[in-house]
């Protein structure tokens, strides 16, 4: 009897050594402000909705607190990358609101970085071990989704409307969250836009059309230091935010490597998650369940 | 001597290690576990929603010659045609995107990095926090020109209120001030600075009497020397009996991790022209350095960035200029080097960079070089060939899978 439990053990020891060295996709989300999840448990998804989501393969909430700098709180998203993208591993990455200046600022910043190949198994504080001891260049990451990003702000920052105290709510004021990395730089990655119109609360704050947090010229990915007004083509007195990565009407670029892939013509998506993977984020969970395989 | 027993154990768990390994892929392998949240409903300029149901896949093997088992069928290669669709894009765009290196890209891709010393222009509404200020058609205009300051430079801000037809409107300026925004749960040691935004032509402004009203903040002579943080600048304003709110953040760095030592050299090497900066490092760590390339007549052509840890003492910092954009572009040269910027980037800290002193305008012009001197061939790195090995292989399990479907069960 020992010597099959034995046996047993060595077996399930072996295999697991094995499966540390097979290919996994994995799909990461990263939130934004508010936060709520608990800081390197990847298993929490408060802040999303219910953790029986289906919301692409091997899913993982990447939490950060929502609420201080992006810099202060960027080791817990490079924690996450170095767990699950690297070595043989690779991922899929969804990010909301604020998430996308966090996954923007990261590739910029780190994206050429030398990083430790890990052991996909985090301790309690969401850091894994080295697997080989060897380094690669960057993390391993397919593309990234992105829902109502706030990649270019926001002028509710701009305006006071959050409060700006908040240390993030200073990092998204308008004209801060664009001076702060470059955001063409996405390391050859995709960012799929995904763009809600469903706002009307600050339509007189947001300029064009928004989804009550961000307004186009961000979650659209639209270029430059400064926002601006851009709708959809019902509206013939703003600017159309265009689909794909050309330039959006009037010949304001859009960051490269940044592709508007859901604009909400029908205004019917808000910002808000509503703790069901609610507003745009409803449109990027479908995305990752049909693509992050 | 017993190192014998211990291999002979290894043989006997050879199987049991491929069973454990098979029982993982299949895991791993499998639909993904949850159950799903009901698709979103398509609208515009969406993509079709997701439907990736495993009782289709179940209804298509279970009984593939049925109705039902067809149906299912046709929609599992709609499914995969949707996948292989992102897969083929995430692979084209990533091999088009590294034809050149990260670090010497071409202008074009980054227009809003090329005029770095520009000011950045912005429209507001004008109102106070928490009001709606939309329905009085006034629009604030303000610029700043810079976001991140630098030991002794300054920073002018301006503000200047138009109604709906472009017109200035007279402003009021109640109360400006400069103060820092210390950390959290931490005290500010730099009393608040009263700043005169003024349109009478004195300290800052421009033009007296054109509706906009400026100020100068330089942080190092102004009460902030010393100072490694950030800086907001509030503006209360008055037209008429209307009241209007706005401020601008700035980010200090007063000492200098390292300072640039003589000017810029180039070399061609190795099919690719370098600009090297030499810099006496005082503070080792990852830098981040930029600059900008023209051609002959003025027009933007390249952006080059170096991003690397550097140790401290005398360094050069390499910009590259990738010798297939060159053959690609085919500029007028000479080239000319311009606004190099770049700071020590702190790693999980705010602020997360200190500034090196700015190196405003040309700064080079290159020598008149033959274009078959610059190398023809991509960019080529472990990286790239590790993405595009990765992104290929996605694309041909997705069209196995179509031509599976395709062809019947």
């Amino acid at each position: 009897m020992r010597i099959q439990s034995a046996l047993k053990w060595a077996a399930l020891a072996v295999a697991a050594v094995a499966a540390s060295s097979y290919a996994t996709n994995y799909s990461l989300w990263i939130n934004g402000r508010t936060g709520g999840g608990q800081l390197g448990n990847y298993a929490d998804f408060t802040y999303w909705g219910p953790s029986s989501a289906n919301a692409g393969v091997n899913k993982k909430a990447v939490n950060w607190d929502g609420y201080n700098h992006i810099s202060d709180q960027n080791y817990l998203v490079r924690n996450a990358l170095d767990c699950y993208c690297t070595g043989n591993n690779w991922c899929y990455i969804a990010v909301h609101s604020a998430g996308d200046l966090m996954i923007g600022y990261t590739l910029a910043m780190y994206g050429s970085s030398a990083r430790y190949k890990k052991t996909p198994s985090p301790n309690s504080s969401g850091e894994c071990t080295n697997s080989d001891g060897t380094t690669q260049t960057g993390w391993n990451i397919k593309w990234v989704d992105v829902a109502a990003g706030a990649g270019g702000g926001s002028e509710l920052s701009d305006y006071g409307d959050w409060a700006v105290s908040e240390p993030l709510v200073s990092d998204l004021k308008t004209s801060t969250a664009r001076a702060m990395y470059d955001h063409n730089n996405t390391r050859g990655k995709i960012f799929y836009m995904y763009a809600g119109a469903k706002g009307t609360l600050y339509s007189g704050a947001l300029p064009g059309q928004d989804d009550e947090a961000v307004a186009y010229h961000s979650s659209g990915g639209v270029s430059g230091s400064s926002g601006g007004s851009y709708c959809n083509p019902s509206d013939w007195f703003c600017n159309d935010l265009t689909l794909g990565t050309g330039a959006n009407e009037g010949g304001r670029a859009k960051w490269s490597n940044h592709s508007v892939v859901f604009r909400d013509d029908g205004e019917s998506y808000n910002h808000y998650t509503n703790g069901n993977w609610g507003g745009v984020v409803s449109r990027v969970r479908a995305d990752m369940e049909l693509h992050a395989q | 001597m017993a190192q014998g027993p211990r291999r002979r154990w290894l043989w006997w768990l050879t199987p049991a290690a491929a069973v454990g390994l098979g029982w993982l892929v299949w895991t791993f392998a499998g639909e993904p576990q949850a159950a799903p949240v009901s698709a979103a409903p398509p609208s515009a300029g969406a993509r079709p929603a997701a439907n990736t149901s495993s009782q289709q896949q179940a209804a298509a093997s279970a009984a593939p010659f049925s109705a039902a088992g067809a149906n299912a069928r046709q929609m599992q290669l709609a499914l995969w045609q949707q996948r292989l669709e992102r897969a083929q894009s995430a692979l084209d765009a990533y091999r088009s995107s590294t034809r050149y290196p990260h670090e010497s890209r071409p202008a074009s891709e980054h227009p809003d990095q090329m005029q770095p010393n520009q000011p950045v222009a912005e429209d507001h509404a004008f109102r106070m926090p928490g009001t709606t200020g939309s329905a009085n058609g006034l629009q604030l205009k303000t610029t700043q020109e810079r976001v991140f300051v630098q030991g002794s430079e300054s920073v002018r801000f301006t503000v200047s209120l138009r109604d709906s037809d472009g017109k200035a409107l007279p402003l009021r300026i109640v109360r400006a001030a400069a103060r820092e925004v210390p950390p959290a749960r931490t005290a500010s040691l730099y009393p608040e600075v009263p700043l005169d935004f003024n349109d009478e032509g004195n300290a800052g402004d421009a033009a007296a009497a054109d509706g906009v009203y400026s100020a100068r903040l330089q942080p190092a002579t102004q009460g902030f020397a010393g100072l490694l943080g950030q800086i907001r600048v509030q503006v209360f304003m008055q037209y008429r009996d209307l009241q209007g709110f706005t401020y601008f953040d700035i980010v200090y760095s007063g000492d200098a991790p390292a300072s640039w030592q003589g000017g810029p050299r180039e070399a061609l090497e190795d099919g690719s022209l370098n600009f090297y900066l030499k810099a006496d490092v005082r503070e080792a760590g990852r830098y981040v350095v930029t600059g900008r390339i023209d051609d002959a007549s003025g027009k933007p052509f390249a952006l080059l960035t170096f991003n690397e840890e550097v140790q401290a003492g005398p360094q050069e910092f390499k910009l590259t200029l990738f010798g297939k954009l060159v053959r690609d572009a085919k500029p007028q040269f000479p080239l000319t080097l311009r606004d190099v910027d770049g700071f020590l980037l702190r790693p999980d800290a705010y602020p997360d960079r200190k500034l090196m002193p700015r190196l405003p305008g040309k700064l080079l012009a290159s020598k008149e070089y033959p274009l078959a001197s610059f190398a023809d061939a991509e960019w080529s790195s472990e990286e790239r060939d590790r993405y595009l090995s990765e992104l290929s292989r996605d694309v041909t399990q997705a069209q196995t899978r179509i031509d599976q479907l395709a062809t019947g069960p």
